[in-house]
Protein backbone atom coordinates (compact mmCIF):
# COMPACT_ATOMS: atom_id res chain seq x y z
CA UNK A 1 0.00 0.00 0.00
CA UNK A 2 1.33 3.43 -0.90
CA UNK A 3 2.07 5.59 2.14
CA UNK A 4 1.19 9.19 1.60
CA UNK A 5 2.42 12.34 3.37
CA UNK A 6 -0.35 14.78 4.12
CA UNK A 7 0.03 18.34 5.40
CA UNK A 8 -2.30 19.83 7.97
CA UNK A 9 -2.38 23.08 9.90
CA UNK A 10 -2.66 22.69 13.66
CA UNK A 11 -4.13 26.09 14.55
CA UNK A 12 -4.55 29.03 14.74
CA UNK A 13 -8.19 28.11 15.42
CA UNK A 14 -7.69 24.97 17.42
CA UNK A 15 -8.39 24.22 21.08
CA UNK A 16 -5.03 22.52 21.39
CA UNK A 17 -2.96 25.51 20.38
CA UNK A 18 -1.61 27.94 22.96
CA UNK A 19 -2.96 31.16 21.51
CA UNK A 20 -2.92 32.51 17.96
CA UNK A 21 -0.31 30.34 16.35
CA UNK A 22 -0.20 27.62 13.78
CA UNK A 23 2.01 24.60 13.34
CA UNK A 24 2.19 23.22 9.82
CA UNK A 25 2.61 19.47 10.12
CA UNK A 26 3.59 16.86 7.56
CA UNK A 27 2.10 13.55 8.61
CA UNK A 28 2.81 9.99 7.65
CA UNK A 29 -0.23 8.34 9.15
CA UNK A 30 -0.34 9.72 12.68
CA UNK A 31 3.39 10.39 12.86
CA UNK A 32 4.82 13.86 12.29
CA UNK A 33 7.63 13.96 9.75
CA UNK A 34 8.11 17.72 9.62
CA UNK A 35 6.85 20.70 11.63
CA UNK A 36 6.95 24.38 10.83
CA UNK A 37 5.79 27.12 13.17
CA UNK A 38 3.81 30.06 11.77
CA UNK A 39 3.12 33.25 13.68
CA UNK A 40 1.67 36.62 12.73
CA UNK A 41 -1.97 36.13 13.61
CA UNK A 42 -1.68 38.55 16.51
CA UNK A 43 0.96 41.00 15.32
CA UNK A 44 -0.02 44.35 16.81
CA UNK A 45 3.13 46.31 16.16
CA UNK A 46 3.64 47.20 19.81
CA UNK A 47 7.37 47.76 19.52
CA UNK A 48 6.76 50.20 16.68
CA UNK A 49 3.97 52.02 18.52
CA UNK A 50 6.15 52.41 21.61
CA UNK A 51 8.77 54.30 19.60
CA UNK A 52 6.26 57.10 19.06
CA UNK A 53 5.00 57.33 22.63
CA UNK A 54 6.06 58.89 25.88
CA UNK A 55 6.84 56.70 28.85
CA UNK A 56 3.39 56.75 30.39
CA UNK A 57 1.81 56.15 26.99
CA UNK A 58 4.09 53.19 26.30
CA UNK A 59 3.39 51.84 29.77
CA UNK A 60 -0.25 51.22 28.89
CA UNK A 61 0.83 48.96 26.03
CA UNK A 62 3.48 46.72 27.54
CA UNK A 63 1.19 44.64 29.75
CA UNK A 64 -0.65 43.52 26.61
CA UNK A 65 2.42 41.87 25.16
CA UNK A 66 1.66 38.61 26.95
CA UNK A 67 -1.97 37.97 27.83
CA UNK A 68 -1.62 35.13 30.37
CA UNK A 69 1.24 36.81 32.17
CA UNK A 70 1.30 40.60 31.79
CA UNK A 71 3.10 41.58 34.98
CA UNK A 72 6.67 40.56 34.02
CA UNK A 73 6.28 43.03 31.15
CA UNK A 74 5.40 45.83 33.53
CA UNK A 75 8.31 44.89 35.78
CA UNK A 76 10.77 44.81 32.89
CA UNK A 77 9.54 48.11 31.54
CA UNK A 78 9.84 49.77 34.94
CA UNK A 79 13.26 48.24 35.68
CA UNK A 80 14.65 49.31 32.32
CA UNK A 81 13.35 52.89 32.55
CA UNK A 82 14.58 53.17 36.13
CA UNK A 83 18.03 51.95 35.20
CA UNK A 84 18.31 54.38 32.29
CA UNK A 85 16.85 57.32 34.22
CA UNK A 86 18.72 56.55 37.46
CA UNK A 87 15.63 56.09 39.62
CA UNK A 88 15.80 54.17 42.91
CA UNK A 89 12.72 52.38 44.18
CA UNK A 90 11.76 52.13 47.85
CA UNK A 91 11.96 48.87 49.76
CA UNK A 92 8.21 48.79 50.31
CA UNK A 93 7.51 49.24 46.59
CA UNK A 94 9.99 46.46 45.79
CA UNK A 95 8.21 44.11 48.16
CA UNK A 96 4.87 44.96 46.57
CA UNK A 97 6.38 44.28 43.15
CA UNK A 98 7.62 40.86 44.27
CA UNK A 99 4.17 40.15 45.63
CA UNK A 100 2.52 41.08 42.34
CA UNK A 101 5.00 39.01 40.32
CA UNK A 102 4.51 35.92 42.48
CA UNK A 103 0.73 36.26 42.43
CA UNK A 104 0.99 36.54 38.65
CA UNK A 105 3.23 33.46 38.54
CA UNK A 106 0.70 31.45 40.52
CA UNK A 107 -2.11 32.63 38.28
CA UNK A 108 -0.12 31.79 35.16
CA UNK A 109 0.66 28.28 36.44
CA UNK A 110 -3.02 27.66 37.20
CA UNK A 111 -3.92 28.84 33.71
CA UNK A 112 -1.22 26.57 32.29
CA UNK A 113 -2.70 23.67 34.24
CA UNK A 114 -6.07 24.31 32.60
CA UNK A 115 -4.51 24.20 29.13
CA UNK A 116 -2.34 21.18 29.79
CA UNK A 117 -5.11 19.15 31.40
CA UNK A 118 -7.43 20.04 28.53
CA UNK A 119 -4.89 18.70 26.05
CA UNK A 120 -5.22 15.24 27.62
CA UNK A 121 -8.98 15.39 28.08
CA UNK A 122 -9.03 16.05 31.82
CA UNK A 123 -11.54 18.90 31.64
CA UNK A 124 -12.39 19.00 35.34
CA UNK A 125 -8.87 20.11 36.26
CA UNK A 126 -9.24 23.19 34.07
CA UNK A 127 -12.57 24.10 35.62
CA UNK A 128 -11.00 23.95 39.07
CA UNK A 129 -7.80 25.77 38.22
CA UNK A 130 -9.54 28.57 36.30
CA UNK A 131 -11.77 29.09 39.33
CA UNK A 132 -8.73 29.26 41.58
CA UNK A 133 -7.00 31.66 39.23
CA UNK A 134 -10.09 33.84 39.38
CA UNK A 135 -9.61 34.13 43.12
CA UNK A 136 -6.16 35.58 42.44
CA UNK A 137 -7.66 37.89 39.84
CA UNK A 138 -10.17 39.07 42.47
CA UNK A 139 -7.25 40.22 44.58
CA UNK A 140 -5.63 41.88 41.58
CA UNK A 141 -8.87 43.73 40.97
CA UNK A 142 -8.88 45.01 44.55
CA UNK A 143 -5.26 46.08 44.26
CA UNK A 144 -5.10 47.56 40.79
CA UNK A 145 -8.64 47.94 39.49
CA UNK A 146 -7.94 45.45 36.69
CA UNK A 147 -8.24 41.70 36.61
CA UNK A 148 -5.98 40.68 33.72
CA UNK A 149 -4.11 43.86 32.75
CA UNK A 150 -3.03 45.67 35.86
CA UNK A 151 -0.93 48.67 34.77
CA UNK A 152 0.35 48.78 38.32
CA UNK A 153 4.14 48.46 38.35
CA UNK A 154 5.29 51.82 37.02
CA UNK A 155 8.77 53.34 36.83
CA UNK A 156 9.45 54.73 40.29
CA UNK A 157 7.40 52.20 42.24
CA UNK A 158 3.80 51.05 42.11
CA UNK A 159 0.72 53.09 41.41
CA UNK A 160 -1.52 52.44 44.39
CA UNK A 161 -1.20 51.70 48.08
CA UNK A 162 -2.46 48.30 49.25
CA UNK A 163 -6.17 48.37 50.15
CA UNK A 164 -7.05 47.88 53.83
CA UNK A 165 -6.80 44.23 54.85
CA UNK A 166 -5.24 43.18 51.56
CA UNK A 167 -2.37 41.18 53.04
CA UNK A 168 -4.78 39.31 55.33
CA UNK A 169 -6.94 38.38 52.39
CA UNK A 170 -3.88 37.31 50.42
CA UNK A 171 -2.75 35.18 53.36
CA UNK A 172 -6.16 33.50 53.55
CA UNK A 173 -6.05 32.81 49.82
CA UNK A 174 -2.60 31.22 50.18
CA UNK A 175 -3.95 28.91 52.90
CA UNK A 176 -6.73 27.90 50.55
CA UNK A 177 -4.43 27.40 47.56
CA UNK A 178 -2.00 25.33 49.61
CA UNK A 179 -4.78 22.82 50.26
CA UNK A 180 -5.90 22.97 46.66
CA UNK A 181 -2.42 22.04 45.47
CA UNK A 182 -2.77 18.75 47.35
CA UNK A 183 -6.06 18.19 45.55
CA UNK A 184 -4.42 18.97 42.20
CA UNK A 185 -1.80 16.32 42.95
CA UNK A 186 -4.52 13.70 43.26
CA UNK A 187 -6.61 14.98 40.38
CA UNK A 188 -3.92 15.80 37.86
CA UNK A 189 -0.22 15.29 38.59
CA UNK A 190 -0.61 11.81 40.12
CA UNK A 191 -3.38 10.86 37.73
CA UNK A 192 -2.42 7.79 35.69
CA UNK A 193 -4.20 9.22 32.60
CA UNK A 194 -1.90 12.22 32.58
CA UNK A 195 1.21 10.25 33.49
CA UNK A 196 0.67 7.76 30.67
CA UNK A 197 0.31 10.58 28.17
CA UNK A 198 3.16 12.75 29.46
CA UNK A 199 5.97 10.42 30.50
CA UNK A 200 8.57 9.90 27.78
CA UNK A 201 6.94 12.45 25.44
CA UNK A 202 8.66 15.61 24.12
CA UNK A 203 12.01 14.77 25.64
CA UNK A 204 14.64 17.55 25.82
CA UNK A 205 18.03 16.52 27.18
CA UNK A 206 21.75 17.09 27.14
CA UNK A 207 24.31 19.78 27.89
CA UNK A 208 23.53 21.36 24.53
CA UNK A 209 20.23 22.79 25.82
CA UNK A 210 22.12 25.48 27.74
CA UNK A 211 23.80 26.77 24.58
CA UNK A 212 20.56 26.87 22.64
CA UNK A 213 19.06 29.64 24.74
CA UNK A 214 16.22 27.67 26.32
CA UNK A 215 14.95 28.73 29.71
CA UNK A 216 12.32 28.11 32.35
CA UNK A 217 10.88 24.64 32.86
CA UNK A 218 12.62 23.39 29.71
CA UNK A 219 15.99 23.75 31.49
CA UNK A 220 14.78 22.87 34.95
CA UNK A 221 12.92 19.84 33.60
CA UNK A 222 16.20 18.35 32.42
CA UNK A 223 18.18 18.99 35.56
CA UNK A 224 19.58 22.51 35.21
CA UNK A 225 18.63 24.67 38.19
CA UNK A 226 18.52 27.97 36.32
CA UNK A 227 16.28 30.74 37.57
CA UNK A 228 17.04 34.44 37.18
CA UNK A 229 15.52 35.17 40.57
CA UNK A 230 18.61 33.53 42.02
CA UNK A 231 21.15 33.55 39.18
CA UNK A 232 20.83 37.23 38.27
CA UNK A 233 18.69 38.61 41.10
CA UNK A 234 16.44 41.62 40.75
CA UNK A 235 14.11 43.41 43.19
CA UNK A 236 14.45 41.65 46.57
CA UNK A 237 14.70 38.03 45.51
CA UNK A 238 18.20 37.71 46.94
CA UNK A 239 16.70 38.35 50.37
CA UNK A 240 14.04 35.66 50.11
CA UNK A 241 14.35 31.95 50.64
CA UNK A 242 13.11 29.62 47.96
CA UNK A 243 14.25 26.50 46.13
CA UNK A 244 14.59 25.97 42.42
CA UNK A 245 12.85 22.68 41.68
CA UNK A 246 14.36 20.44 39.02
CA UNK A 247 13.65 17.11 37.36
CA UNK A 248 15.93 15.02 35.22
CA UNK A 249 13.75 13.21 32.68
CA UNK A 250 13.33 16.21 30.36
CA UNK A 251 9.88 15.13 29.19
CA UNK A 252 6.43 16.71 29.38
CA UNK A 253 5.81 15.12 32.75
CA UNK A 254 9.08 16.41 34.19
CA UNK A 255 8.19 19.94 33.15
CA UNK A 256 4.76 19.54 34.76
CA UNK A 257 6.35 18.37 38.01
CA UNK A 258 8.66 21.38 37.99
CA UNK A 259 5.64 23.65 37.66
CA UNK A 260 3.86 21.82 40.45
CA UNK A 261 6.78 22.44 42.81
CA UNK A 262 7.13 26.05 41.65
CA UNK A 263 3.58 26.82 42.73
CA UNK A 264 4.50 25.75 46.25
CA UNK A 265 7.63 27.90 46.09
CA UNK A 266 5.59 30.93 45.01
CA UNK A 267 3.34 30.45 48.04
CA UNK A 268 6.47 30.23 50.20
CA UNK A 269 7.81 33.47 48.75
CA UNK A 270 4.49 35.24 49.18
CA UNK A 271 4.32 34.26 52.83
CA UNK A 272 7.79 35.77 53.38
CA UNK A 273 6.73 38.94 51.58
CA UNK A 274 3.68 39.27 53.81
CA UNK A 275 5.82 38.79 56.91
CA UNK A 276 8.71 41.05 55.89
CA UNK A 277 7.06 43.92 54.02
CA UNK A 278 7.66 47.25 55.81
CA UNK A 279 4.38 48.68 57.03
CA UNK A 280 5.28 52.18 55.98
CA UNK A 281 7.27 53.79 53.23
CA UNK A 282 6.79 55.54 49.93
CA UNK A 283 5.37 53.42 47.15
CA UNK A 284 6.28 55.87 44.37
CA UNK A 285 9.24 58.16 43.82
CA UNK A 286 8.81 61.69 42.62
CA UNK A 287 9.07 61.58 38.84
CA UNK A 288 9.61 64.29 36.23
CA UNK A 289 6.48 65.64 34.60
CA UNK A 290 5.04 63.67 31.71
CA UNK A 291 6.68 65.62 28.86
CA UNK A 292 9.93 66.13 30.76
CA UNK A 293 10.42 62.46 31.59
CA UNK A 294 13.31 61.79 29.21
CA UNK A 295 15.76 58.93 28.86
CA UNK A 296 19.46 59.53 28.13
CA UNK A 297 21.09 58.25 24.95
CA UNK A 298 22.03 54.93 26.48
CA UNK A 299 20.78 51.38 26.40
CA UNK A 300 20.31 48.54 28.81
CA UNK A 301 18.96 45.03 29.15
CA UNK A 302 16.84 43.78 32.02
CA UNK A 303 15.28 40.37 32.54
CA UNK A 304 13.01 38.67 35.00
CA UNK A 305 12.08 35.03 35.46
CA UNK A 306 8.52 34.73 34.24
CA UNK A 307 6.35 31.67 34.89
CA UNK A 308 7.61 30.32 31.55
CA UNK A 309 11.27 31.35 31.50
CA UNK A 310 13.57 34.30 30.95
CA UNK A 311 11.68 37.41 29.93
CA UNK A 312 13.92 40.30 28.96
CA UNK A 313 13.66 43.82 27.58
CA UNK A 314 16.32 45.66 25.63
CA UNK A 315 15.69 49.39 25.90
CA UNK A 316 17.47 52.36 24.36
CA UNK A 317 16.84 56.04 24.98
CA UNK A 318 17.88 58.95 22.76
CA UNK A 319 17.61 61.98 25.03
CA UNK A 320 13.98 62.62 24.18
CA UNK A 321 10.77 61.76 26.04
CA UNK A 322 10.18 58.87 23.60
CA UNK A 323 11.73 55.45 23.96
CA UNK A 324 14.05 55.00 21.01
CA UNK A 325 13.85 51.21 20.94
CA UNK A 326 12.30 48.58 23.12
CA UNK A 327 12.76 44.98 22.06
CA UNK A 328 11.11 42.11 23.87
CA UNK A 329 12.83 38.81 24.44
CA UNK A 330 10.45 36.22 25.81
CA UNK A 331 11.06 32.49 26.08
CA UNK A 332 8.52 31.72 23.36
CA UNK A 333 10.47 32.81 20.28
CA UNK A 334 13.20 30.23 20.77
CA UNK A 335 10.88 27.58 22.23
CA UNK A 336 8.33 27.85 19.41
CA UNK A 337 10.84 27.71 16.57
CA UNK A 338 14.24 26.33 17.53
CA UNK A 339 12.81 23.81 19.99
CA UNK A 340 9.25 22.91 19.01
CA UNK A 341 9.93 22.28 15.31
CA UNK A 342 12.56 19.54 15.79
CA UNK A 343 10.87 18.21 18.93
CA UNK A 344 7.64 17.39 17.12
CA UNK A 345 9.30 15.26 14.45
CA UNK A 346 8.61 11.60 15.19
CA UNK A 347 5.82 12.39 17.66
CA UNK A 348 2.18 11.44 17.26
CA UNK A 349 -0.32 14.09 16.14
CA UNK A 350 -2.21 13.71 19.42
CA UNK A 351 0.86 14.88 21.35
CA UNK A 352 1.25 18.26 19.64
CA UNK A 353 -0.91 20.20 22.10
CA UNK A 354 0.64 18.39 25.03
CA UNK A 355 4.19 19.27 23.98
CA UNK A 356 3.35 22.87 23.07
CA UNK A 357 1.75 23.48 26.44
CA UNK A 358 4.68 21.99 28.26
CA UNK A 359 7.09 24.45 26.60
CA UNK A 360 5.15 27.49 27.79
CA UNK A 361 4.76 29.03 24.36
CA UNK A 362 2.82 32.31 24.28
CA UNK A 363 2.43 33.54 20.67
CA UNK A 364 1.53 37.20 21.44
CA UNK A 365 4.95 37.58 22.97
CA UNK A 366 6.67 36.25 19.82
CA UNK A 367 5.25 38.75 17.38
CA UNK A 368 4.47 41.64 19.78
CA UNK B 1 35.88 35.13 32.51
CA UNK B 2 36.03 38.88 33.00
CA UNK B 3 39.82 39.07 33.10
CA UNK B 4 40.07 37.66 29.57
CA UNK B 5 37.53 40.16 28.28
CA UNK B 6 39.16 43.10 30.04
CA UNK B 7 42.57 42.09 28.78
CA UNK B 8 41.54 41.81 25.16
CA UNK B 9 38.66 44.23 24.65
CA UNK B 10 37.47 47.67 25.67
CA UNK B 11 34.75 46.46 27.95
CA UNK B 12 31.92 48.78 28.98
CA UNK B 13 30.55 47.98 32.44
CA UNK B 14 26.87 48.88 32.32
CA UNK B 15 26.01 47.17 35.61
CA UNK B 16 27.94 44.63 37.71
CA UNK B 17 26.32 41.89 35.63
CA UNK B 18 25.84 43.54 32.24
CA UNK B 19 28.72 44.40 29.90
CA UNK B 20 29.03 45.66 26.37
CA UNK B 21 31.72 45.97 23.75
CA UNK B 22 31.80 47.43 20.27
CA UNK B 23 32.92 45.41 17.27
CA UNK B 24 32.95 46.09 13.57
CA UNK B 25 31.10 43.94 11.08
CA UNK B 26 34.39 42.36 10.02
CA UNK B 27 35.41 41.57 13.60
CA UNK B 28 32.09 40.06 14.65
CA UNK B 29 32.58 36.37 13.84
CA UNK B 30 36.15 36.23 15.07
CA UNK B 31 35.30 38.07 18.29
CA UNK B 32 32.36 35.75 18.91
CA UNK B 33 34.55 32.76 18.32
CA UNK B 34 37.20 34.05 20.74
CA UNK B 35 34.68 34.93 23.43
CA UNK B 36 32.77 31.64 23.23
CA UNK B 37 36.08 29.74 23.31
CA UNK B 38 37.80 31.61 26.15
CA UNK B 39 34.94 32.67 28.39
CA UNK B 40 31.71 31.12 29.61
CA UNK B 41 29.60 33.48 27.48
CA UNK B 42 28.50 30.73 25.13
CA UNK B 43 24.78 31.30 24.58
CA UNK B 44 23.08 33.78 22.28
CA UNK B 45 19.97 34.94 24.06
CA UNK B 46 18.81 37.90 21.98
CA UNK B 47 19.54 39.75 18.78
CA UNK B 48 18.48 43.39 18.84
CA UNK B 49 18.45 46.18 16.30
CA UNK B 50 18.07 49.92 16.81
CA UNK B 51 17.61 52.28 13.89
CA UNK B 52 19.67 55.47 14.31
CA UNK B 53 18.32 57.02 11.14
CA UNK B 54 19.84 60.45 11.81
CA UNK B 55 23.29 58.82 11.94
CA UNK B 56 22.48 56.59 8.95
CA UNK B 57 23.25 53.40 10.81
CA UNK B 58 21.67 50.38 12.42
CA UNK B 59 23.07 49.20 15.70
CA UNK B 60 22.83 45.46 16.17
CA UNK B 61 23.19 43.95 19.60
CA UNK B 62 24.22 40.32 20.06
CA UNK B 63 23.29 39.48 23.63
CA UNK B 64 25.34 36.64 25.07
CA UNK B 65 24.77 34.94 28.36
CA UNK B 66 26.73 32.37 30.32
CA UNK B 67 25.74 28.84 31.27
CA UNK B 68 24.90 30.01 34.80
CA UNK B 69 22.68 32.77 33.39
CA UNK B 70 24.28 35.17 35.84
CA UNK B 71 25.90 37.69 33.47
CA UNK B 72 25.14 39.21 30.08
CA UNK B 73 27.47 40.56 27.46
CA UNK B 74 26.26 42.56 24.48
CA UNK B 75 28.35 42.79 21.34
CA UNK B 76 27.33 45.95 19.52
CA UNK B 77 27.90 46.32 15.84
CA UNK B 78 26.98 49.35 13.75
CA UNK B 79 26.28 48.96 10.07
CA UNK B 80 25.32 51.48 7.40
CA UNK B 81 21.58 51.57 6.74
CA UNK B 82 22.13 51.33 3.00
CA UNK B 83 24.51 48.37 3.20
CA UNK B 84 22.50 46.04 5.26
CA UNK B 85 24.01 42.59 5.27
CA UNK B 86 25.58 40.72 8.11
CA UNK B 87 27.13 37.28 8.40
CA UNK B 88 24.67 34.78 9.82
CA UNK B 89 25.37 33.18 13.18
CA UNK B 90 23.12 30.22 12.47
CA UNK B 91 26.06 27.81 12.32
CA UNK B 92 27.32 28.96 15.71
CA UNK B 93 23.92 29.18 17.41
CA UNK B 94 20.84 27.37 16.12
CA UNK B 95 18.56 29.94 17.75
CA UNK B 96 20.13 32.74 15.66
CA UNK B 97 18.22 31.49 12.63
CA UNK B 98 14.81 32.70 13.78
CA UNK B 99 16.21 35.87 15.38
CA UNK B 100 17.83 36.85 12.09
CA UNK B 101 14.65 35.99 10.23
CA UNK B 102 12.72 38.45 12.37
CA UNK B 103 15.25 41.27 11.88
CA UNK B 104 15.31 40.58 8.15
CA UNK B 105 11.58 41.12 7.97
CA UNK B 106 11.36 44.07 10.34
CA UNK B 107 14.48 46.03 9.24
CA UNK B 108 15.37 44.56 5.86
CA UNK B 109 18.77 43.32 7.05
CA UNK B 110 20.21 40.43 5.07
CA UNK B 111 22.06 37.65 6.85
CA UNK B 112 24.50 35.85 4.59
CA UNK B 113 24.28 32.11 5.10
CA UNK B 114 20.83 32.03 6.65
CA UNK B 115 18.58 30.00 4.35
CA UNK B 116 15.35 30.72 6.24
CA UNK B 117 14.80 34.41 5.59
CA UNK B 118 11.21 33.98 4.46
CA UNK B 119 8.09 35.51 6.01
CA UNK B 120 8.08 35.66 9.78
CA UNK B 121 5.08 37.48 11.26
CA UNK B 122 4.04 39.50 8.19
CA UNK B 123 2.53 37.63 5.29
CA UNK B 124 3.26 38.90 1.81
CA UNK B 125 4.61 42.24 3.08
CA UNK B 126 5.83 44.44 0.23
CA UNK B 127 6.18 47.86 1.85
CA UNK B 128 9.24 49.32 3.63
CA UNK B 129 10.34 46.97 6.44
CA UNK B 130 8.07 48.30 9.18
CA UNK B 131 10.55 48.76 12.02
CA UNK B 132 12.65 51.19 10.00
CA UNK B 133 12.17 54.70 11.29
CA UNK B 134 11.02 56.06 7.93
CA UNK B 135 8.04 53.70 7.93
CA UNK B 136 5.05 55.82 8.96
CA UNK B 137 2.49 53.66 10.75
CA UNK B 138 -0.25 56.30 10.65
CA UNK B 139 0.19 56.95 6.93
CA UNK B 140 0.12 53.19 6.28
CA UNK B 141 -3.07 52.77 8.29
CA UNK B 142 -4.76 55.71 6.54
CA UNK B 143 -3.78 54.33 3.15
CA UNK B 144 -4.88 50.74 3.78
CA UNK B 145 -7.78 50.80 6.22
CA UNK B 146 -11.14 52.56 6.55
CA UNK B 147 -12.40 53.98 9.80
CA UNK B 148 -15.38 52.13 11.18
CA UNK B 149 -18.61 54.09 10.96
CA UNK B 150 -19.87 55.56 14.20
CA UNK B 151 -16.45 56.30 15.65
CA UNK B 152 -15.76 59.57 13.86
CA UNK B 153 -16.55 61.73 16.88
CA UNK B 154 -13.83 60.01 18.89
CA UNK B 155 -11.06 60.60 16.41
CA UNK B 156 -9.81 63.79 18.05
CA UNK B 157 -9.94 63.52 21.82
CA UNK B 158 -9.18 67.19 22.43
CA UNK B 159 -11.98 68.28 20.10
CA UNK B 160 -14.34 65.84 21.75
CA UNK B 161 -13.57 67.23 25.21
CA UNK B 162 -14.17 70.77 23.91
CA UNK B 163 -17.50 69.72 22.44
CA UNK B 164 -18.61 68.09 25.66
CA UNK B 165 -17.61 71.10 27.73
CA UNK B 166 -19.49 73.41 25.37
CA UNK B 167 -22.57 71.15 25.52
CA UNK B 168 -22.44 71.07 29.33
CA UNK B 169 -22.05 74.86 29.48
CA UNK B 170 -24.93 75.39 27.11
CA UNK B 171 -27.14 73.00 29.12
CA UNK B 172 -26.30 74.94 32.28
CA UNK B 173 -27.12 78.30 30.71
CA UNK B 174 -30.39 77.08 29.22
CA UNK B 175 -33.06 76.88 31.98
CA UNK B 176 -34.64 73.44 32.24
CA UNK B 177 -38.05 73.13 30.63
CA UNK B 178 -37.37 76.18 28.41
Amino acid sequence: MERKVITIYHGPQHPGITGNMSVELDLMGETITRARTHVGYLHRGFEKLIERRTIIQAFTIVCRICVPEPDPNEANFALAVERLAGIEVSERASYIRVMVLEMARLGAQLLWMAGQSGSVGLGTVGQWSIYDRDLILDLFEQLTGGRVYHMYIYPGGVRRELPDGFLERLSALLDYLQKRLDAYDRLFFDNASFQKRAIGVGVVRGEEVLRRGFSGQVLRGCGFARDLRRDNPYLLYDQLEFDIPTQSAGDVYARALVRRAEMRESIRILRQVIAQMPEEGAIMQKLPKHRKFTLPKEDTYVAVESARGEFGYYMAGDGSEMIRRMQVKGPSLIHAFSLLEPLLVGEELSNVALIMNSLGICPPEIER
Amino acid sequence: MMSYLEEHYELIHKTPRLFALHVTREQLLDTLHQITTHTSFDTLSQLTCTDWIEEERFELGYMLTNALRSHNLMLKCSIARDKVTMPSLALLFAQAEVMERELHEMFGIGFEGNETLYDFALEGWCDIPPMRREFDTLAYVNAHYDFREGREDNLDVKEEIKKRKAAAKSAKETPSGA
